[in-house]
């Protein structure tokens, strides 16, 4: 005696040819879940791209200590006016292990565009020790203060070229570079030499963080203990936990917002797919019955039902993938500043949402056919 | 084999309890050898169908036993129920009820894949079966595309794919044209004769008789009357035994629809009895 179970590849089969049976159906099926897996694929990319953008700066930037004001953990709170002591510059630089430090002094800015304003992330720093532009689309670098260097997607949202001039606190500064993936939602960047930025915001020698390569044979870890031991005034962090903590604040600002839409995306998906089976298999109950009272066990049942929800949703998938880059590239074409980065681990997590979707819809139509008795489909 | 073919003891089925208690088969007991085909008949609501859903291991008896080839199957667990009815037992439908998705040949080979055959085995198999019921240009065809008497062809192909020892039929004529009628009658006559199932139909046609071995009258779950059914020799007629001419020759009783019949068979060696 057997298992009355079908083979392997059999119960997909049945699956597949059920679903192509009423093909419009599966289409709805497949476009339902593919615009599920495309909007939490773009929500998980767009969030992916922020969390790029706003440690981009960072990441571009040589070193791998940072010294902050005291209490400062990350550069998204940069501009809330805390400095680090006057002479930390010094201290840093003639600390035992330093190789190189980079002084910035970050703030936000509202700039006039033209008729416009908006509020920019503004870098000064010194063309001589770094922490400008990592990637100059056109132009140069200031050489003198009332020049910068603005985010190409900014300059092209306001029409601003090169040789323009832009007002900043009653300052007039000219655009001399374009930088390219300095743009986020959260604010474009502006570099201009420290000493500029000094005088716009009323500082003089003021700096908001210094960014610290140790010399070879230093551990960054070692290097951060003795500027902390030099610095007891400031927070010295490896470059890794700032960044992590800039990624933090913005996930504590937009998460609870992502994850809702994600989801609710999920939910609809899952519906979508439990709705199709659900009338896919009361349809076909008489058949299921049939398959029942000739002896197939409840289990094959459970496999064809499911292996439909697997495909419908398998085909969804791929299709909503698809979807996903076409949504972020023409959202990356019309708002350069929606950064989109729909990686490996996104792809990896909209298959298993996938898959979930499908064992979450399948579960009420294959209780249904488990649960059919077989003597339903005689005649009485 | 002794205990070889079905054999039904006092079976009984009750449906609820106390004032609302209907007995739908009461103390029914019935044996059917193999190559035999037996015809239930018997008014709506008689009890047919809870009759066939018990013999065919869809419905626990109330009381009673069901033995097929000796394995006694009322008391058996559901958890083995499935696998006898997919080697034990052959089940023909009213409504066909082909899988649509599936073409001819798959229809077949799926409860041989069922029974535990690989894909292979079970596509040839299946076609084998197609073949030899006619079928072997339809192998390809949706059931949609079939006749009512090609789908029901292809019905008694599933239901004999798996060699059962049991063919159940429930109402296998009753939605097909004279002809394909006829046609089932003939293929379930030789699933008996010439394979040696026992083959159980419960029917309101009338003319299923005529292939029938036997014919029990069921009402009020019971049965009441036993036909005897005979073929006549000579014109090949079905004829009840016991309404019918007979006659005897060397030995053996012969049953006719008429004199003529009997006199043409018997000739001058004529005994009428």
């Amino acid at each position: 005696m057997t298992v009355a179970a079908l083979s392997f590849g059999s119960a997909p089969r049945l699956a597949f040819l059920n679903l192509v049976q009423d093909k419009l159906r599966l289409i709805l099926s497949v476009v339902g879940i593919a615009l599920a897996v495309m909007l939490i694929l773009f929500l998980l990319g767009l969030r992916a791209g922020l969390f790029e953008s706003v440690r981009a700066y960072m990441a571009n930037t040589p070193g791998s200590v940072v010294v902050l004001p005291q209490g400062v953990k990350g550069t998204v709170a940069a501009g809330s006016g805390e400095y680090l002591p006057a002479g930390a510059a010094e201290t840093i630089a003639g600390t035992a292990g330093v190789a190189r430090a980079i002084p910035i002094l970050q703030t936000r800015a509202m700039p006039q565009f033209h008729s416009k304003k908006e509020a920019v992330y503004l870098v000064g720093y010194d063309p001589a020790l770094g922490g400008g532009a990592w990637d100059l689309a056109k132009g140069r670098e200031p050489s003198a203060d009332d020049e910068i260097v603005l985010d190409r997607v900014l300059a092209d949202r306001h029409n601003f070229a090169i040789g323009d001039t832009l007002m900043m606190s009653g300052v007039a500064l000219k655009v001399v570079g374009l930088s390219k993936g300095t743009s986020s939602l959260s604010g474009s960047y502006v570099f201009a030499r420290k000493s500029m930025v000094e005088t716009l915001t009323l500082s003089p020698g003021a700096l908001s963080a210094v960014v610290v390569t140790p010399a070879p044979g230093t551990a960054a870890g070692d290097l951060t203990a003795a500027l902390q031991r030099s610095l007891p005034e400031a927070s010295v962090l490896l470059k890794s936990q700032v960044m992590d903590n800039d990624q933090q604040t913005l996930a504590t600002m937009i998460d609870s917002v992502l994850m809702l839409m994600i989801g609710a995306a999920f939910v609809v998906g899952a519906l979508v797919v439990g709705m199709v089976l659900y009338t896919a298999t009361i349809e076909r109950r008489a058949e299921y019955g049939i398959l029942k009272a000739i002896g197939a066990r409840g289990g094959a049942l459970y496999r064809v039902t499911l292996s439909q929800a697997v495909i419908a949703a398998g085909l969804g998938v791929l299709v909503g993938i698809g979807f996903a880059y076409l949504m972020g590239s023409l959202v990356q074409t019309l708002k350069p500043s929606f950064p989109v980065s729909i990686g490996p681990s996104a792809i990896v997590l909209a298959v298993g949402a996938g898959l979930v979707m499908a064992l979450l819809g399948a579960l009420i139509p294959a209780r249904s056919v488990v649960r059919l008795a077989p003597a339903e489909v005689f005649r009485r | 084999m002794p205990n070889a073919g079905l054999r039904v003891s006092h079976l009984t089925k009750r449906f609820g309890s106390g004032d609302t208690e209907v007995v739908a088969v009461r103390d029914v007991s019935l044996e059917v050898a193999p190559g035999e085909v037996v015809l239930i008949m018997g008014p709506s609501g008689s009890g047919k169908s809870t009759l066939l859903l018990m013999l065919g291991g869809l419905l626990k008896p109330t009381e009673g036993t069901i033995t097929l080839d000796g394995l006694e199957l009322s008391s058996l667990s559901e958890n083995r129920l499935p696998d006898i009815r997919l080697h034990s037992f052959g089940f023909i439908f009213q409504d066909f009820n082909l899988l649509s998705a599936l073409n001819v040949q798959d229809n077949v080979a799926i409860a041989a894949e069922l029974a535990g055959a690989g894909r292979k085995a079970a596509v040839a198999k299946a076609a084998a079966l197609l073949t030899e019921l006619g079928l072997g240009r339809r192998l390809h065809f949706s059931p949609e595309k079939l006749s009512g008497g090609e789908k029901q062809r292809v019905a008694i192909a599933r239901a004999l794919v798996n060699n059962p020892a049991l063919i159940l039929a429930d109402e296998p004529t009753a939605n097909l044209d004279s002809s394909h009628g006829h046609e089932t009658m003939r293929l379930l006559r030789d699933i008996a004769s010439e394979r040696g199932r026992s083959v159980v139909i419960v029917s309101h046609d009338a003319r299923i008789k005529d292939i029938a071995d036997r014919v029990l009258w069921l009402e009020d779950g019971q049965f009441k009357r036993v036909v005897e059914m005979a073929t006549d020799p000579v014109c090949r007629m079905s004829v009840e035994r016991e309404l019918a001419v007979t006659g005897v020759r060397d030995g053996e009783t012969y049953y006719f629809c008429a004199n003529g019949c009997r006199d043409e068979f018997l000739g001058a060696k004529a005994v009428p009895v």
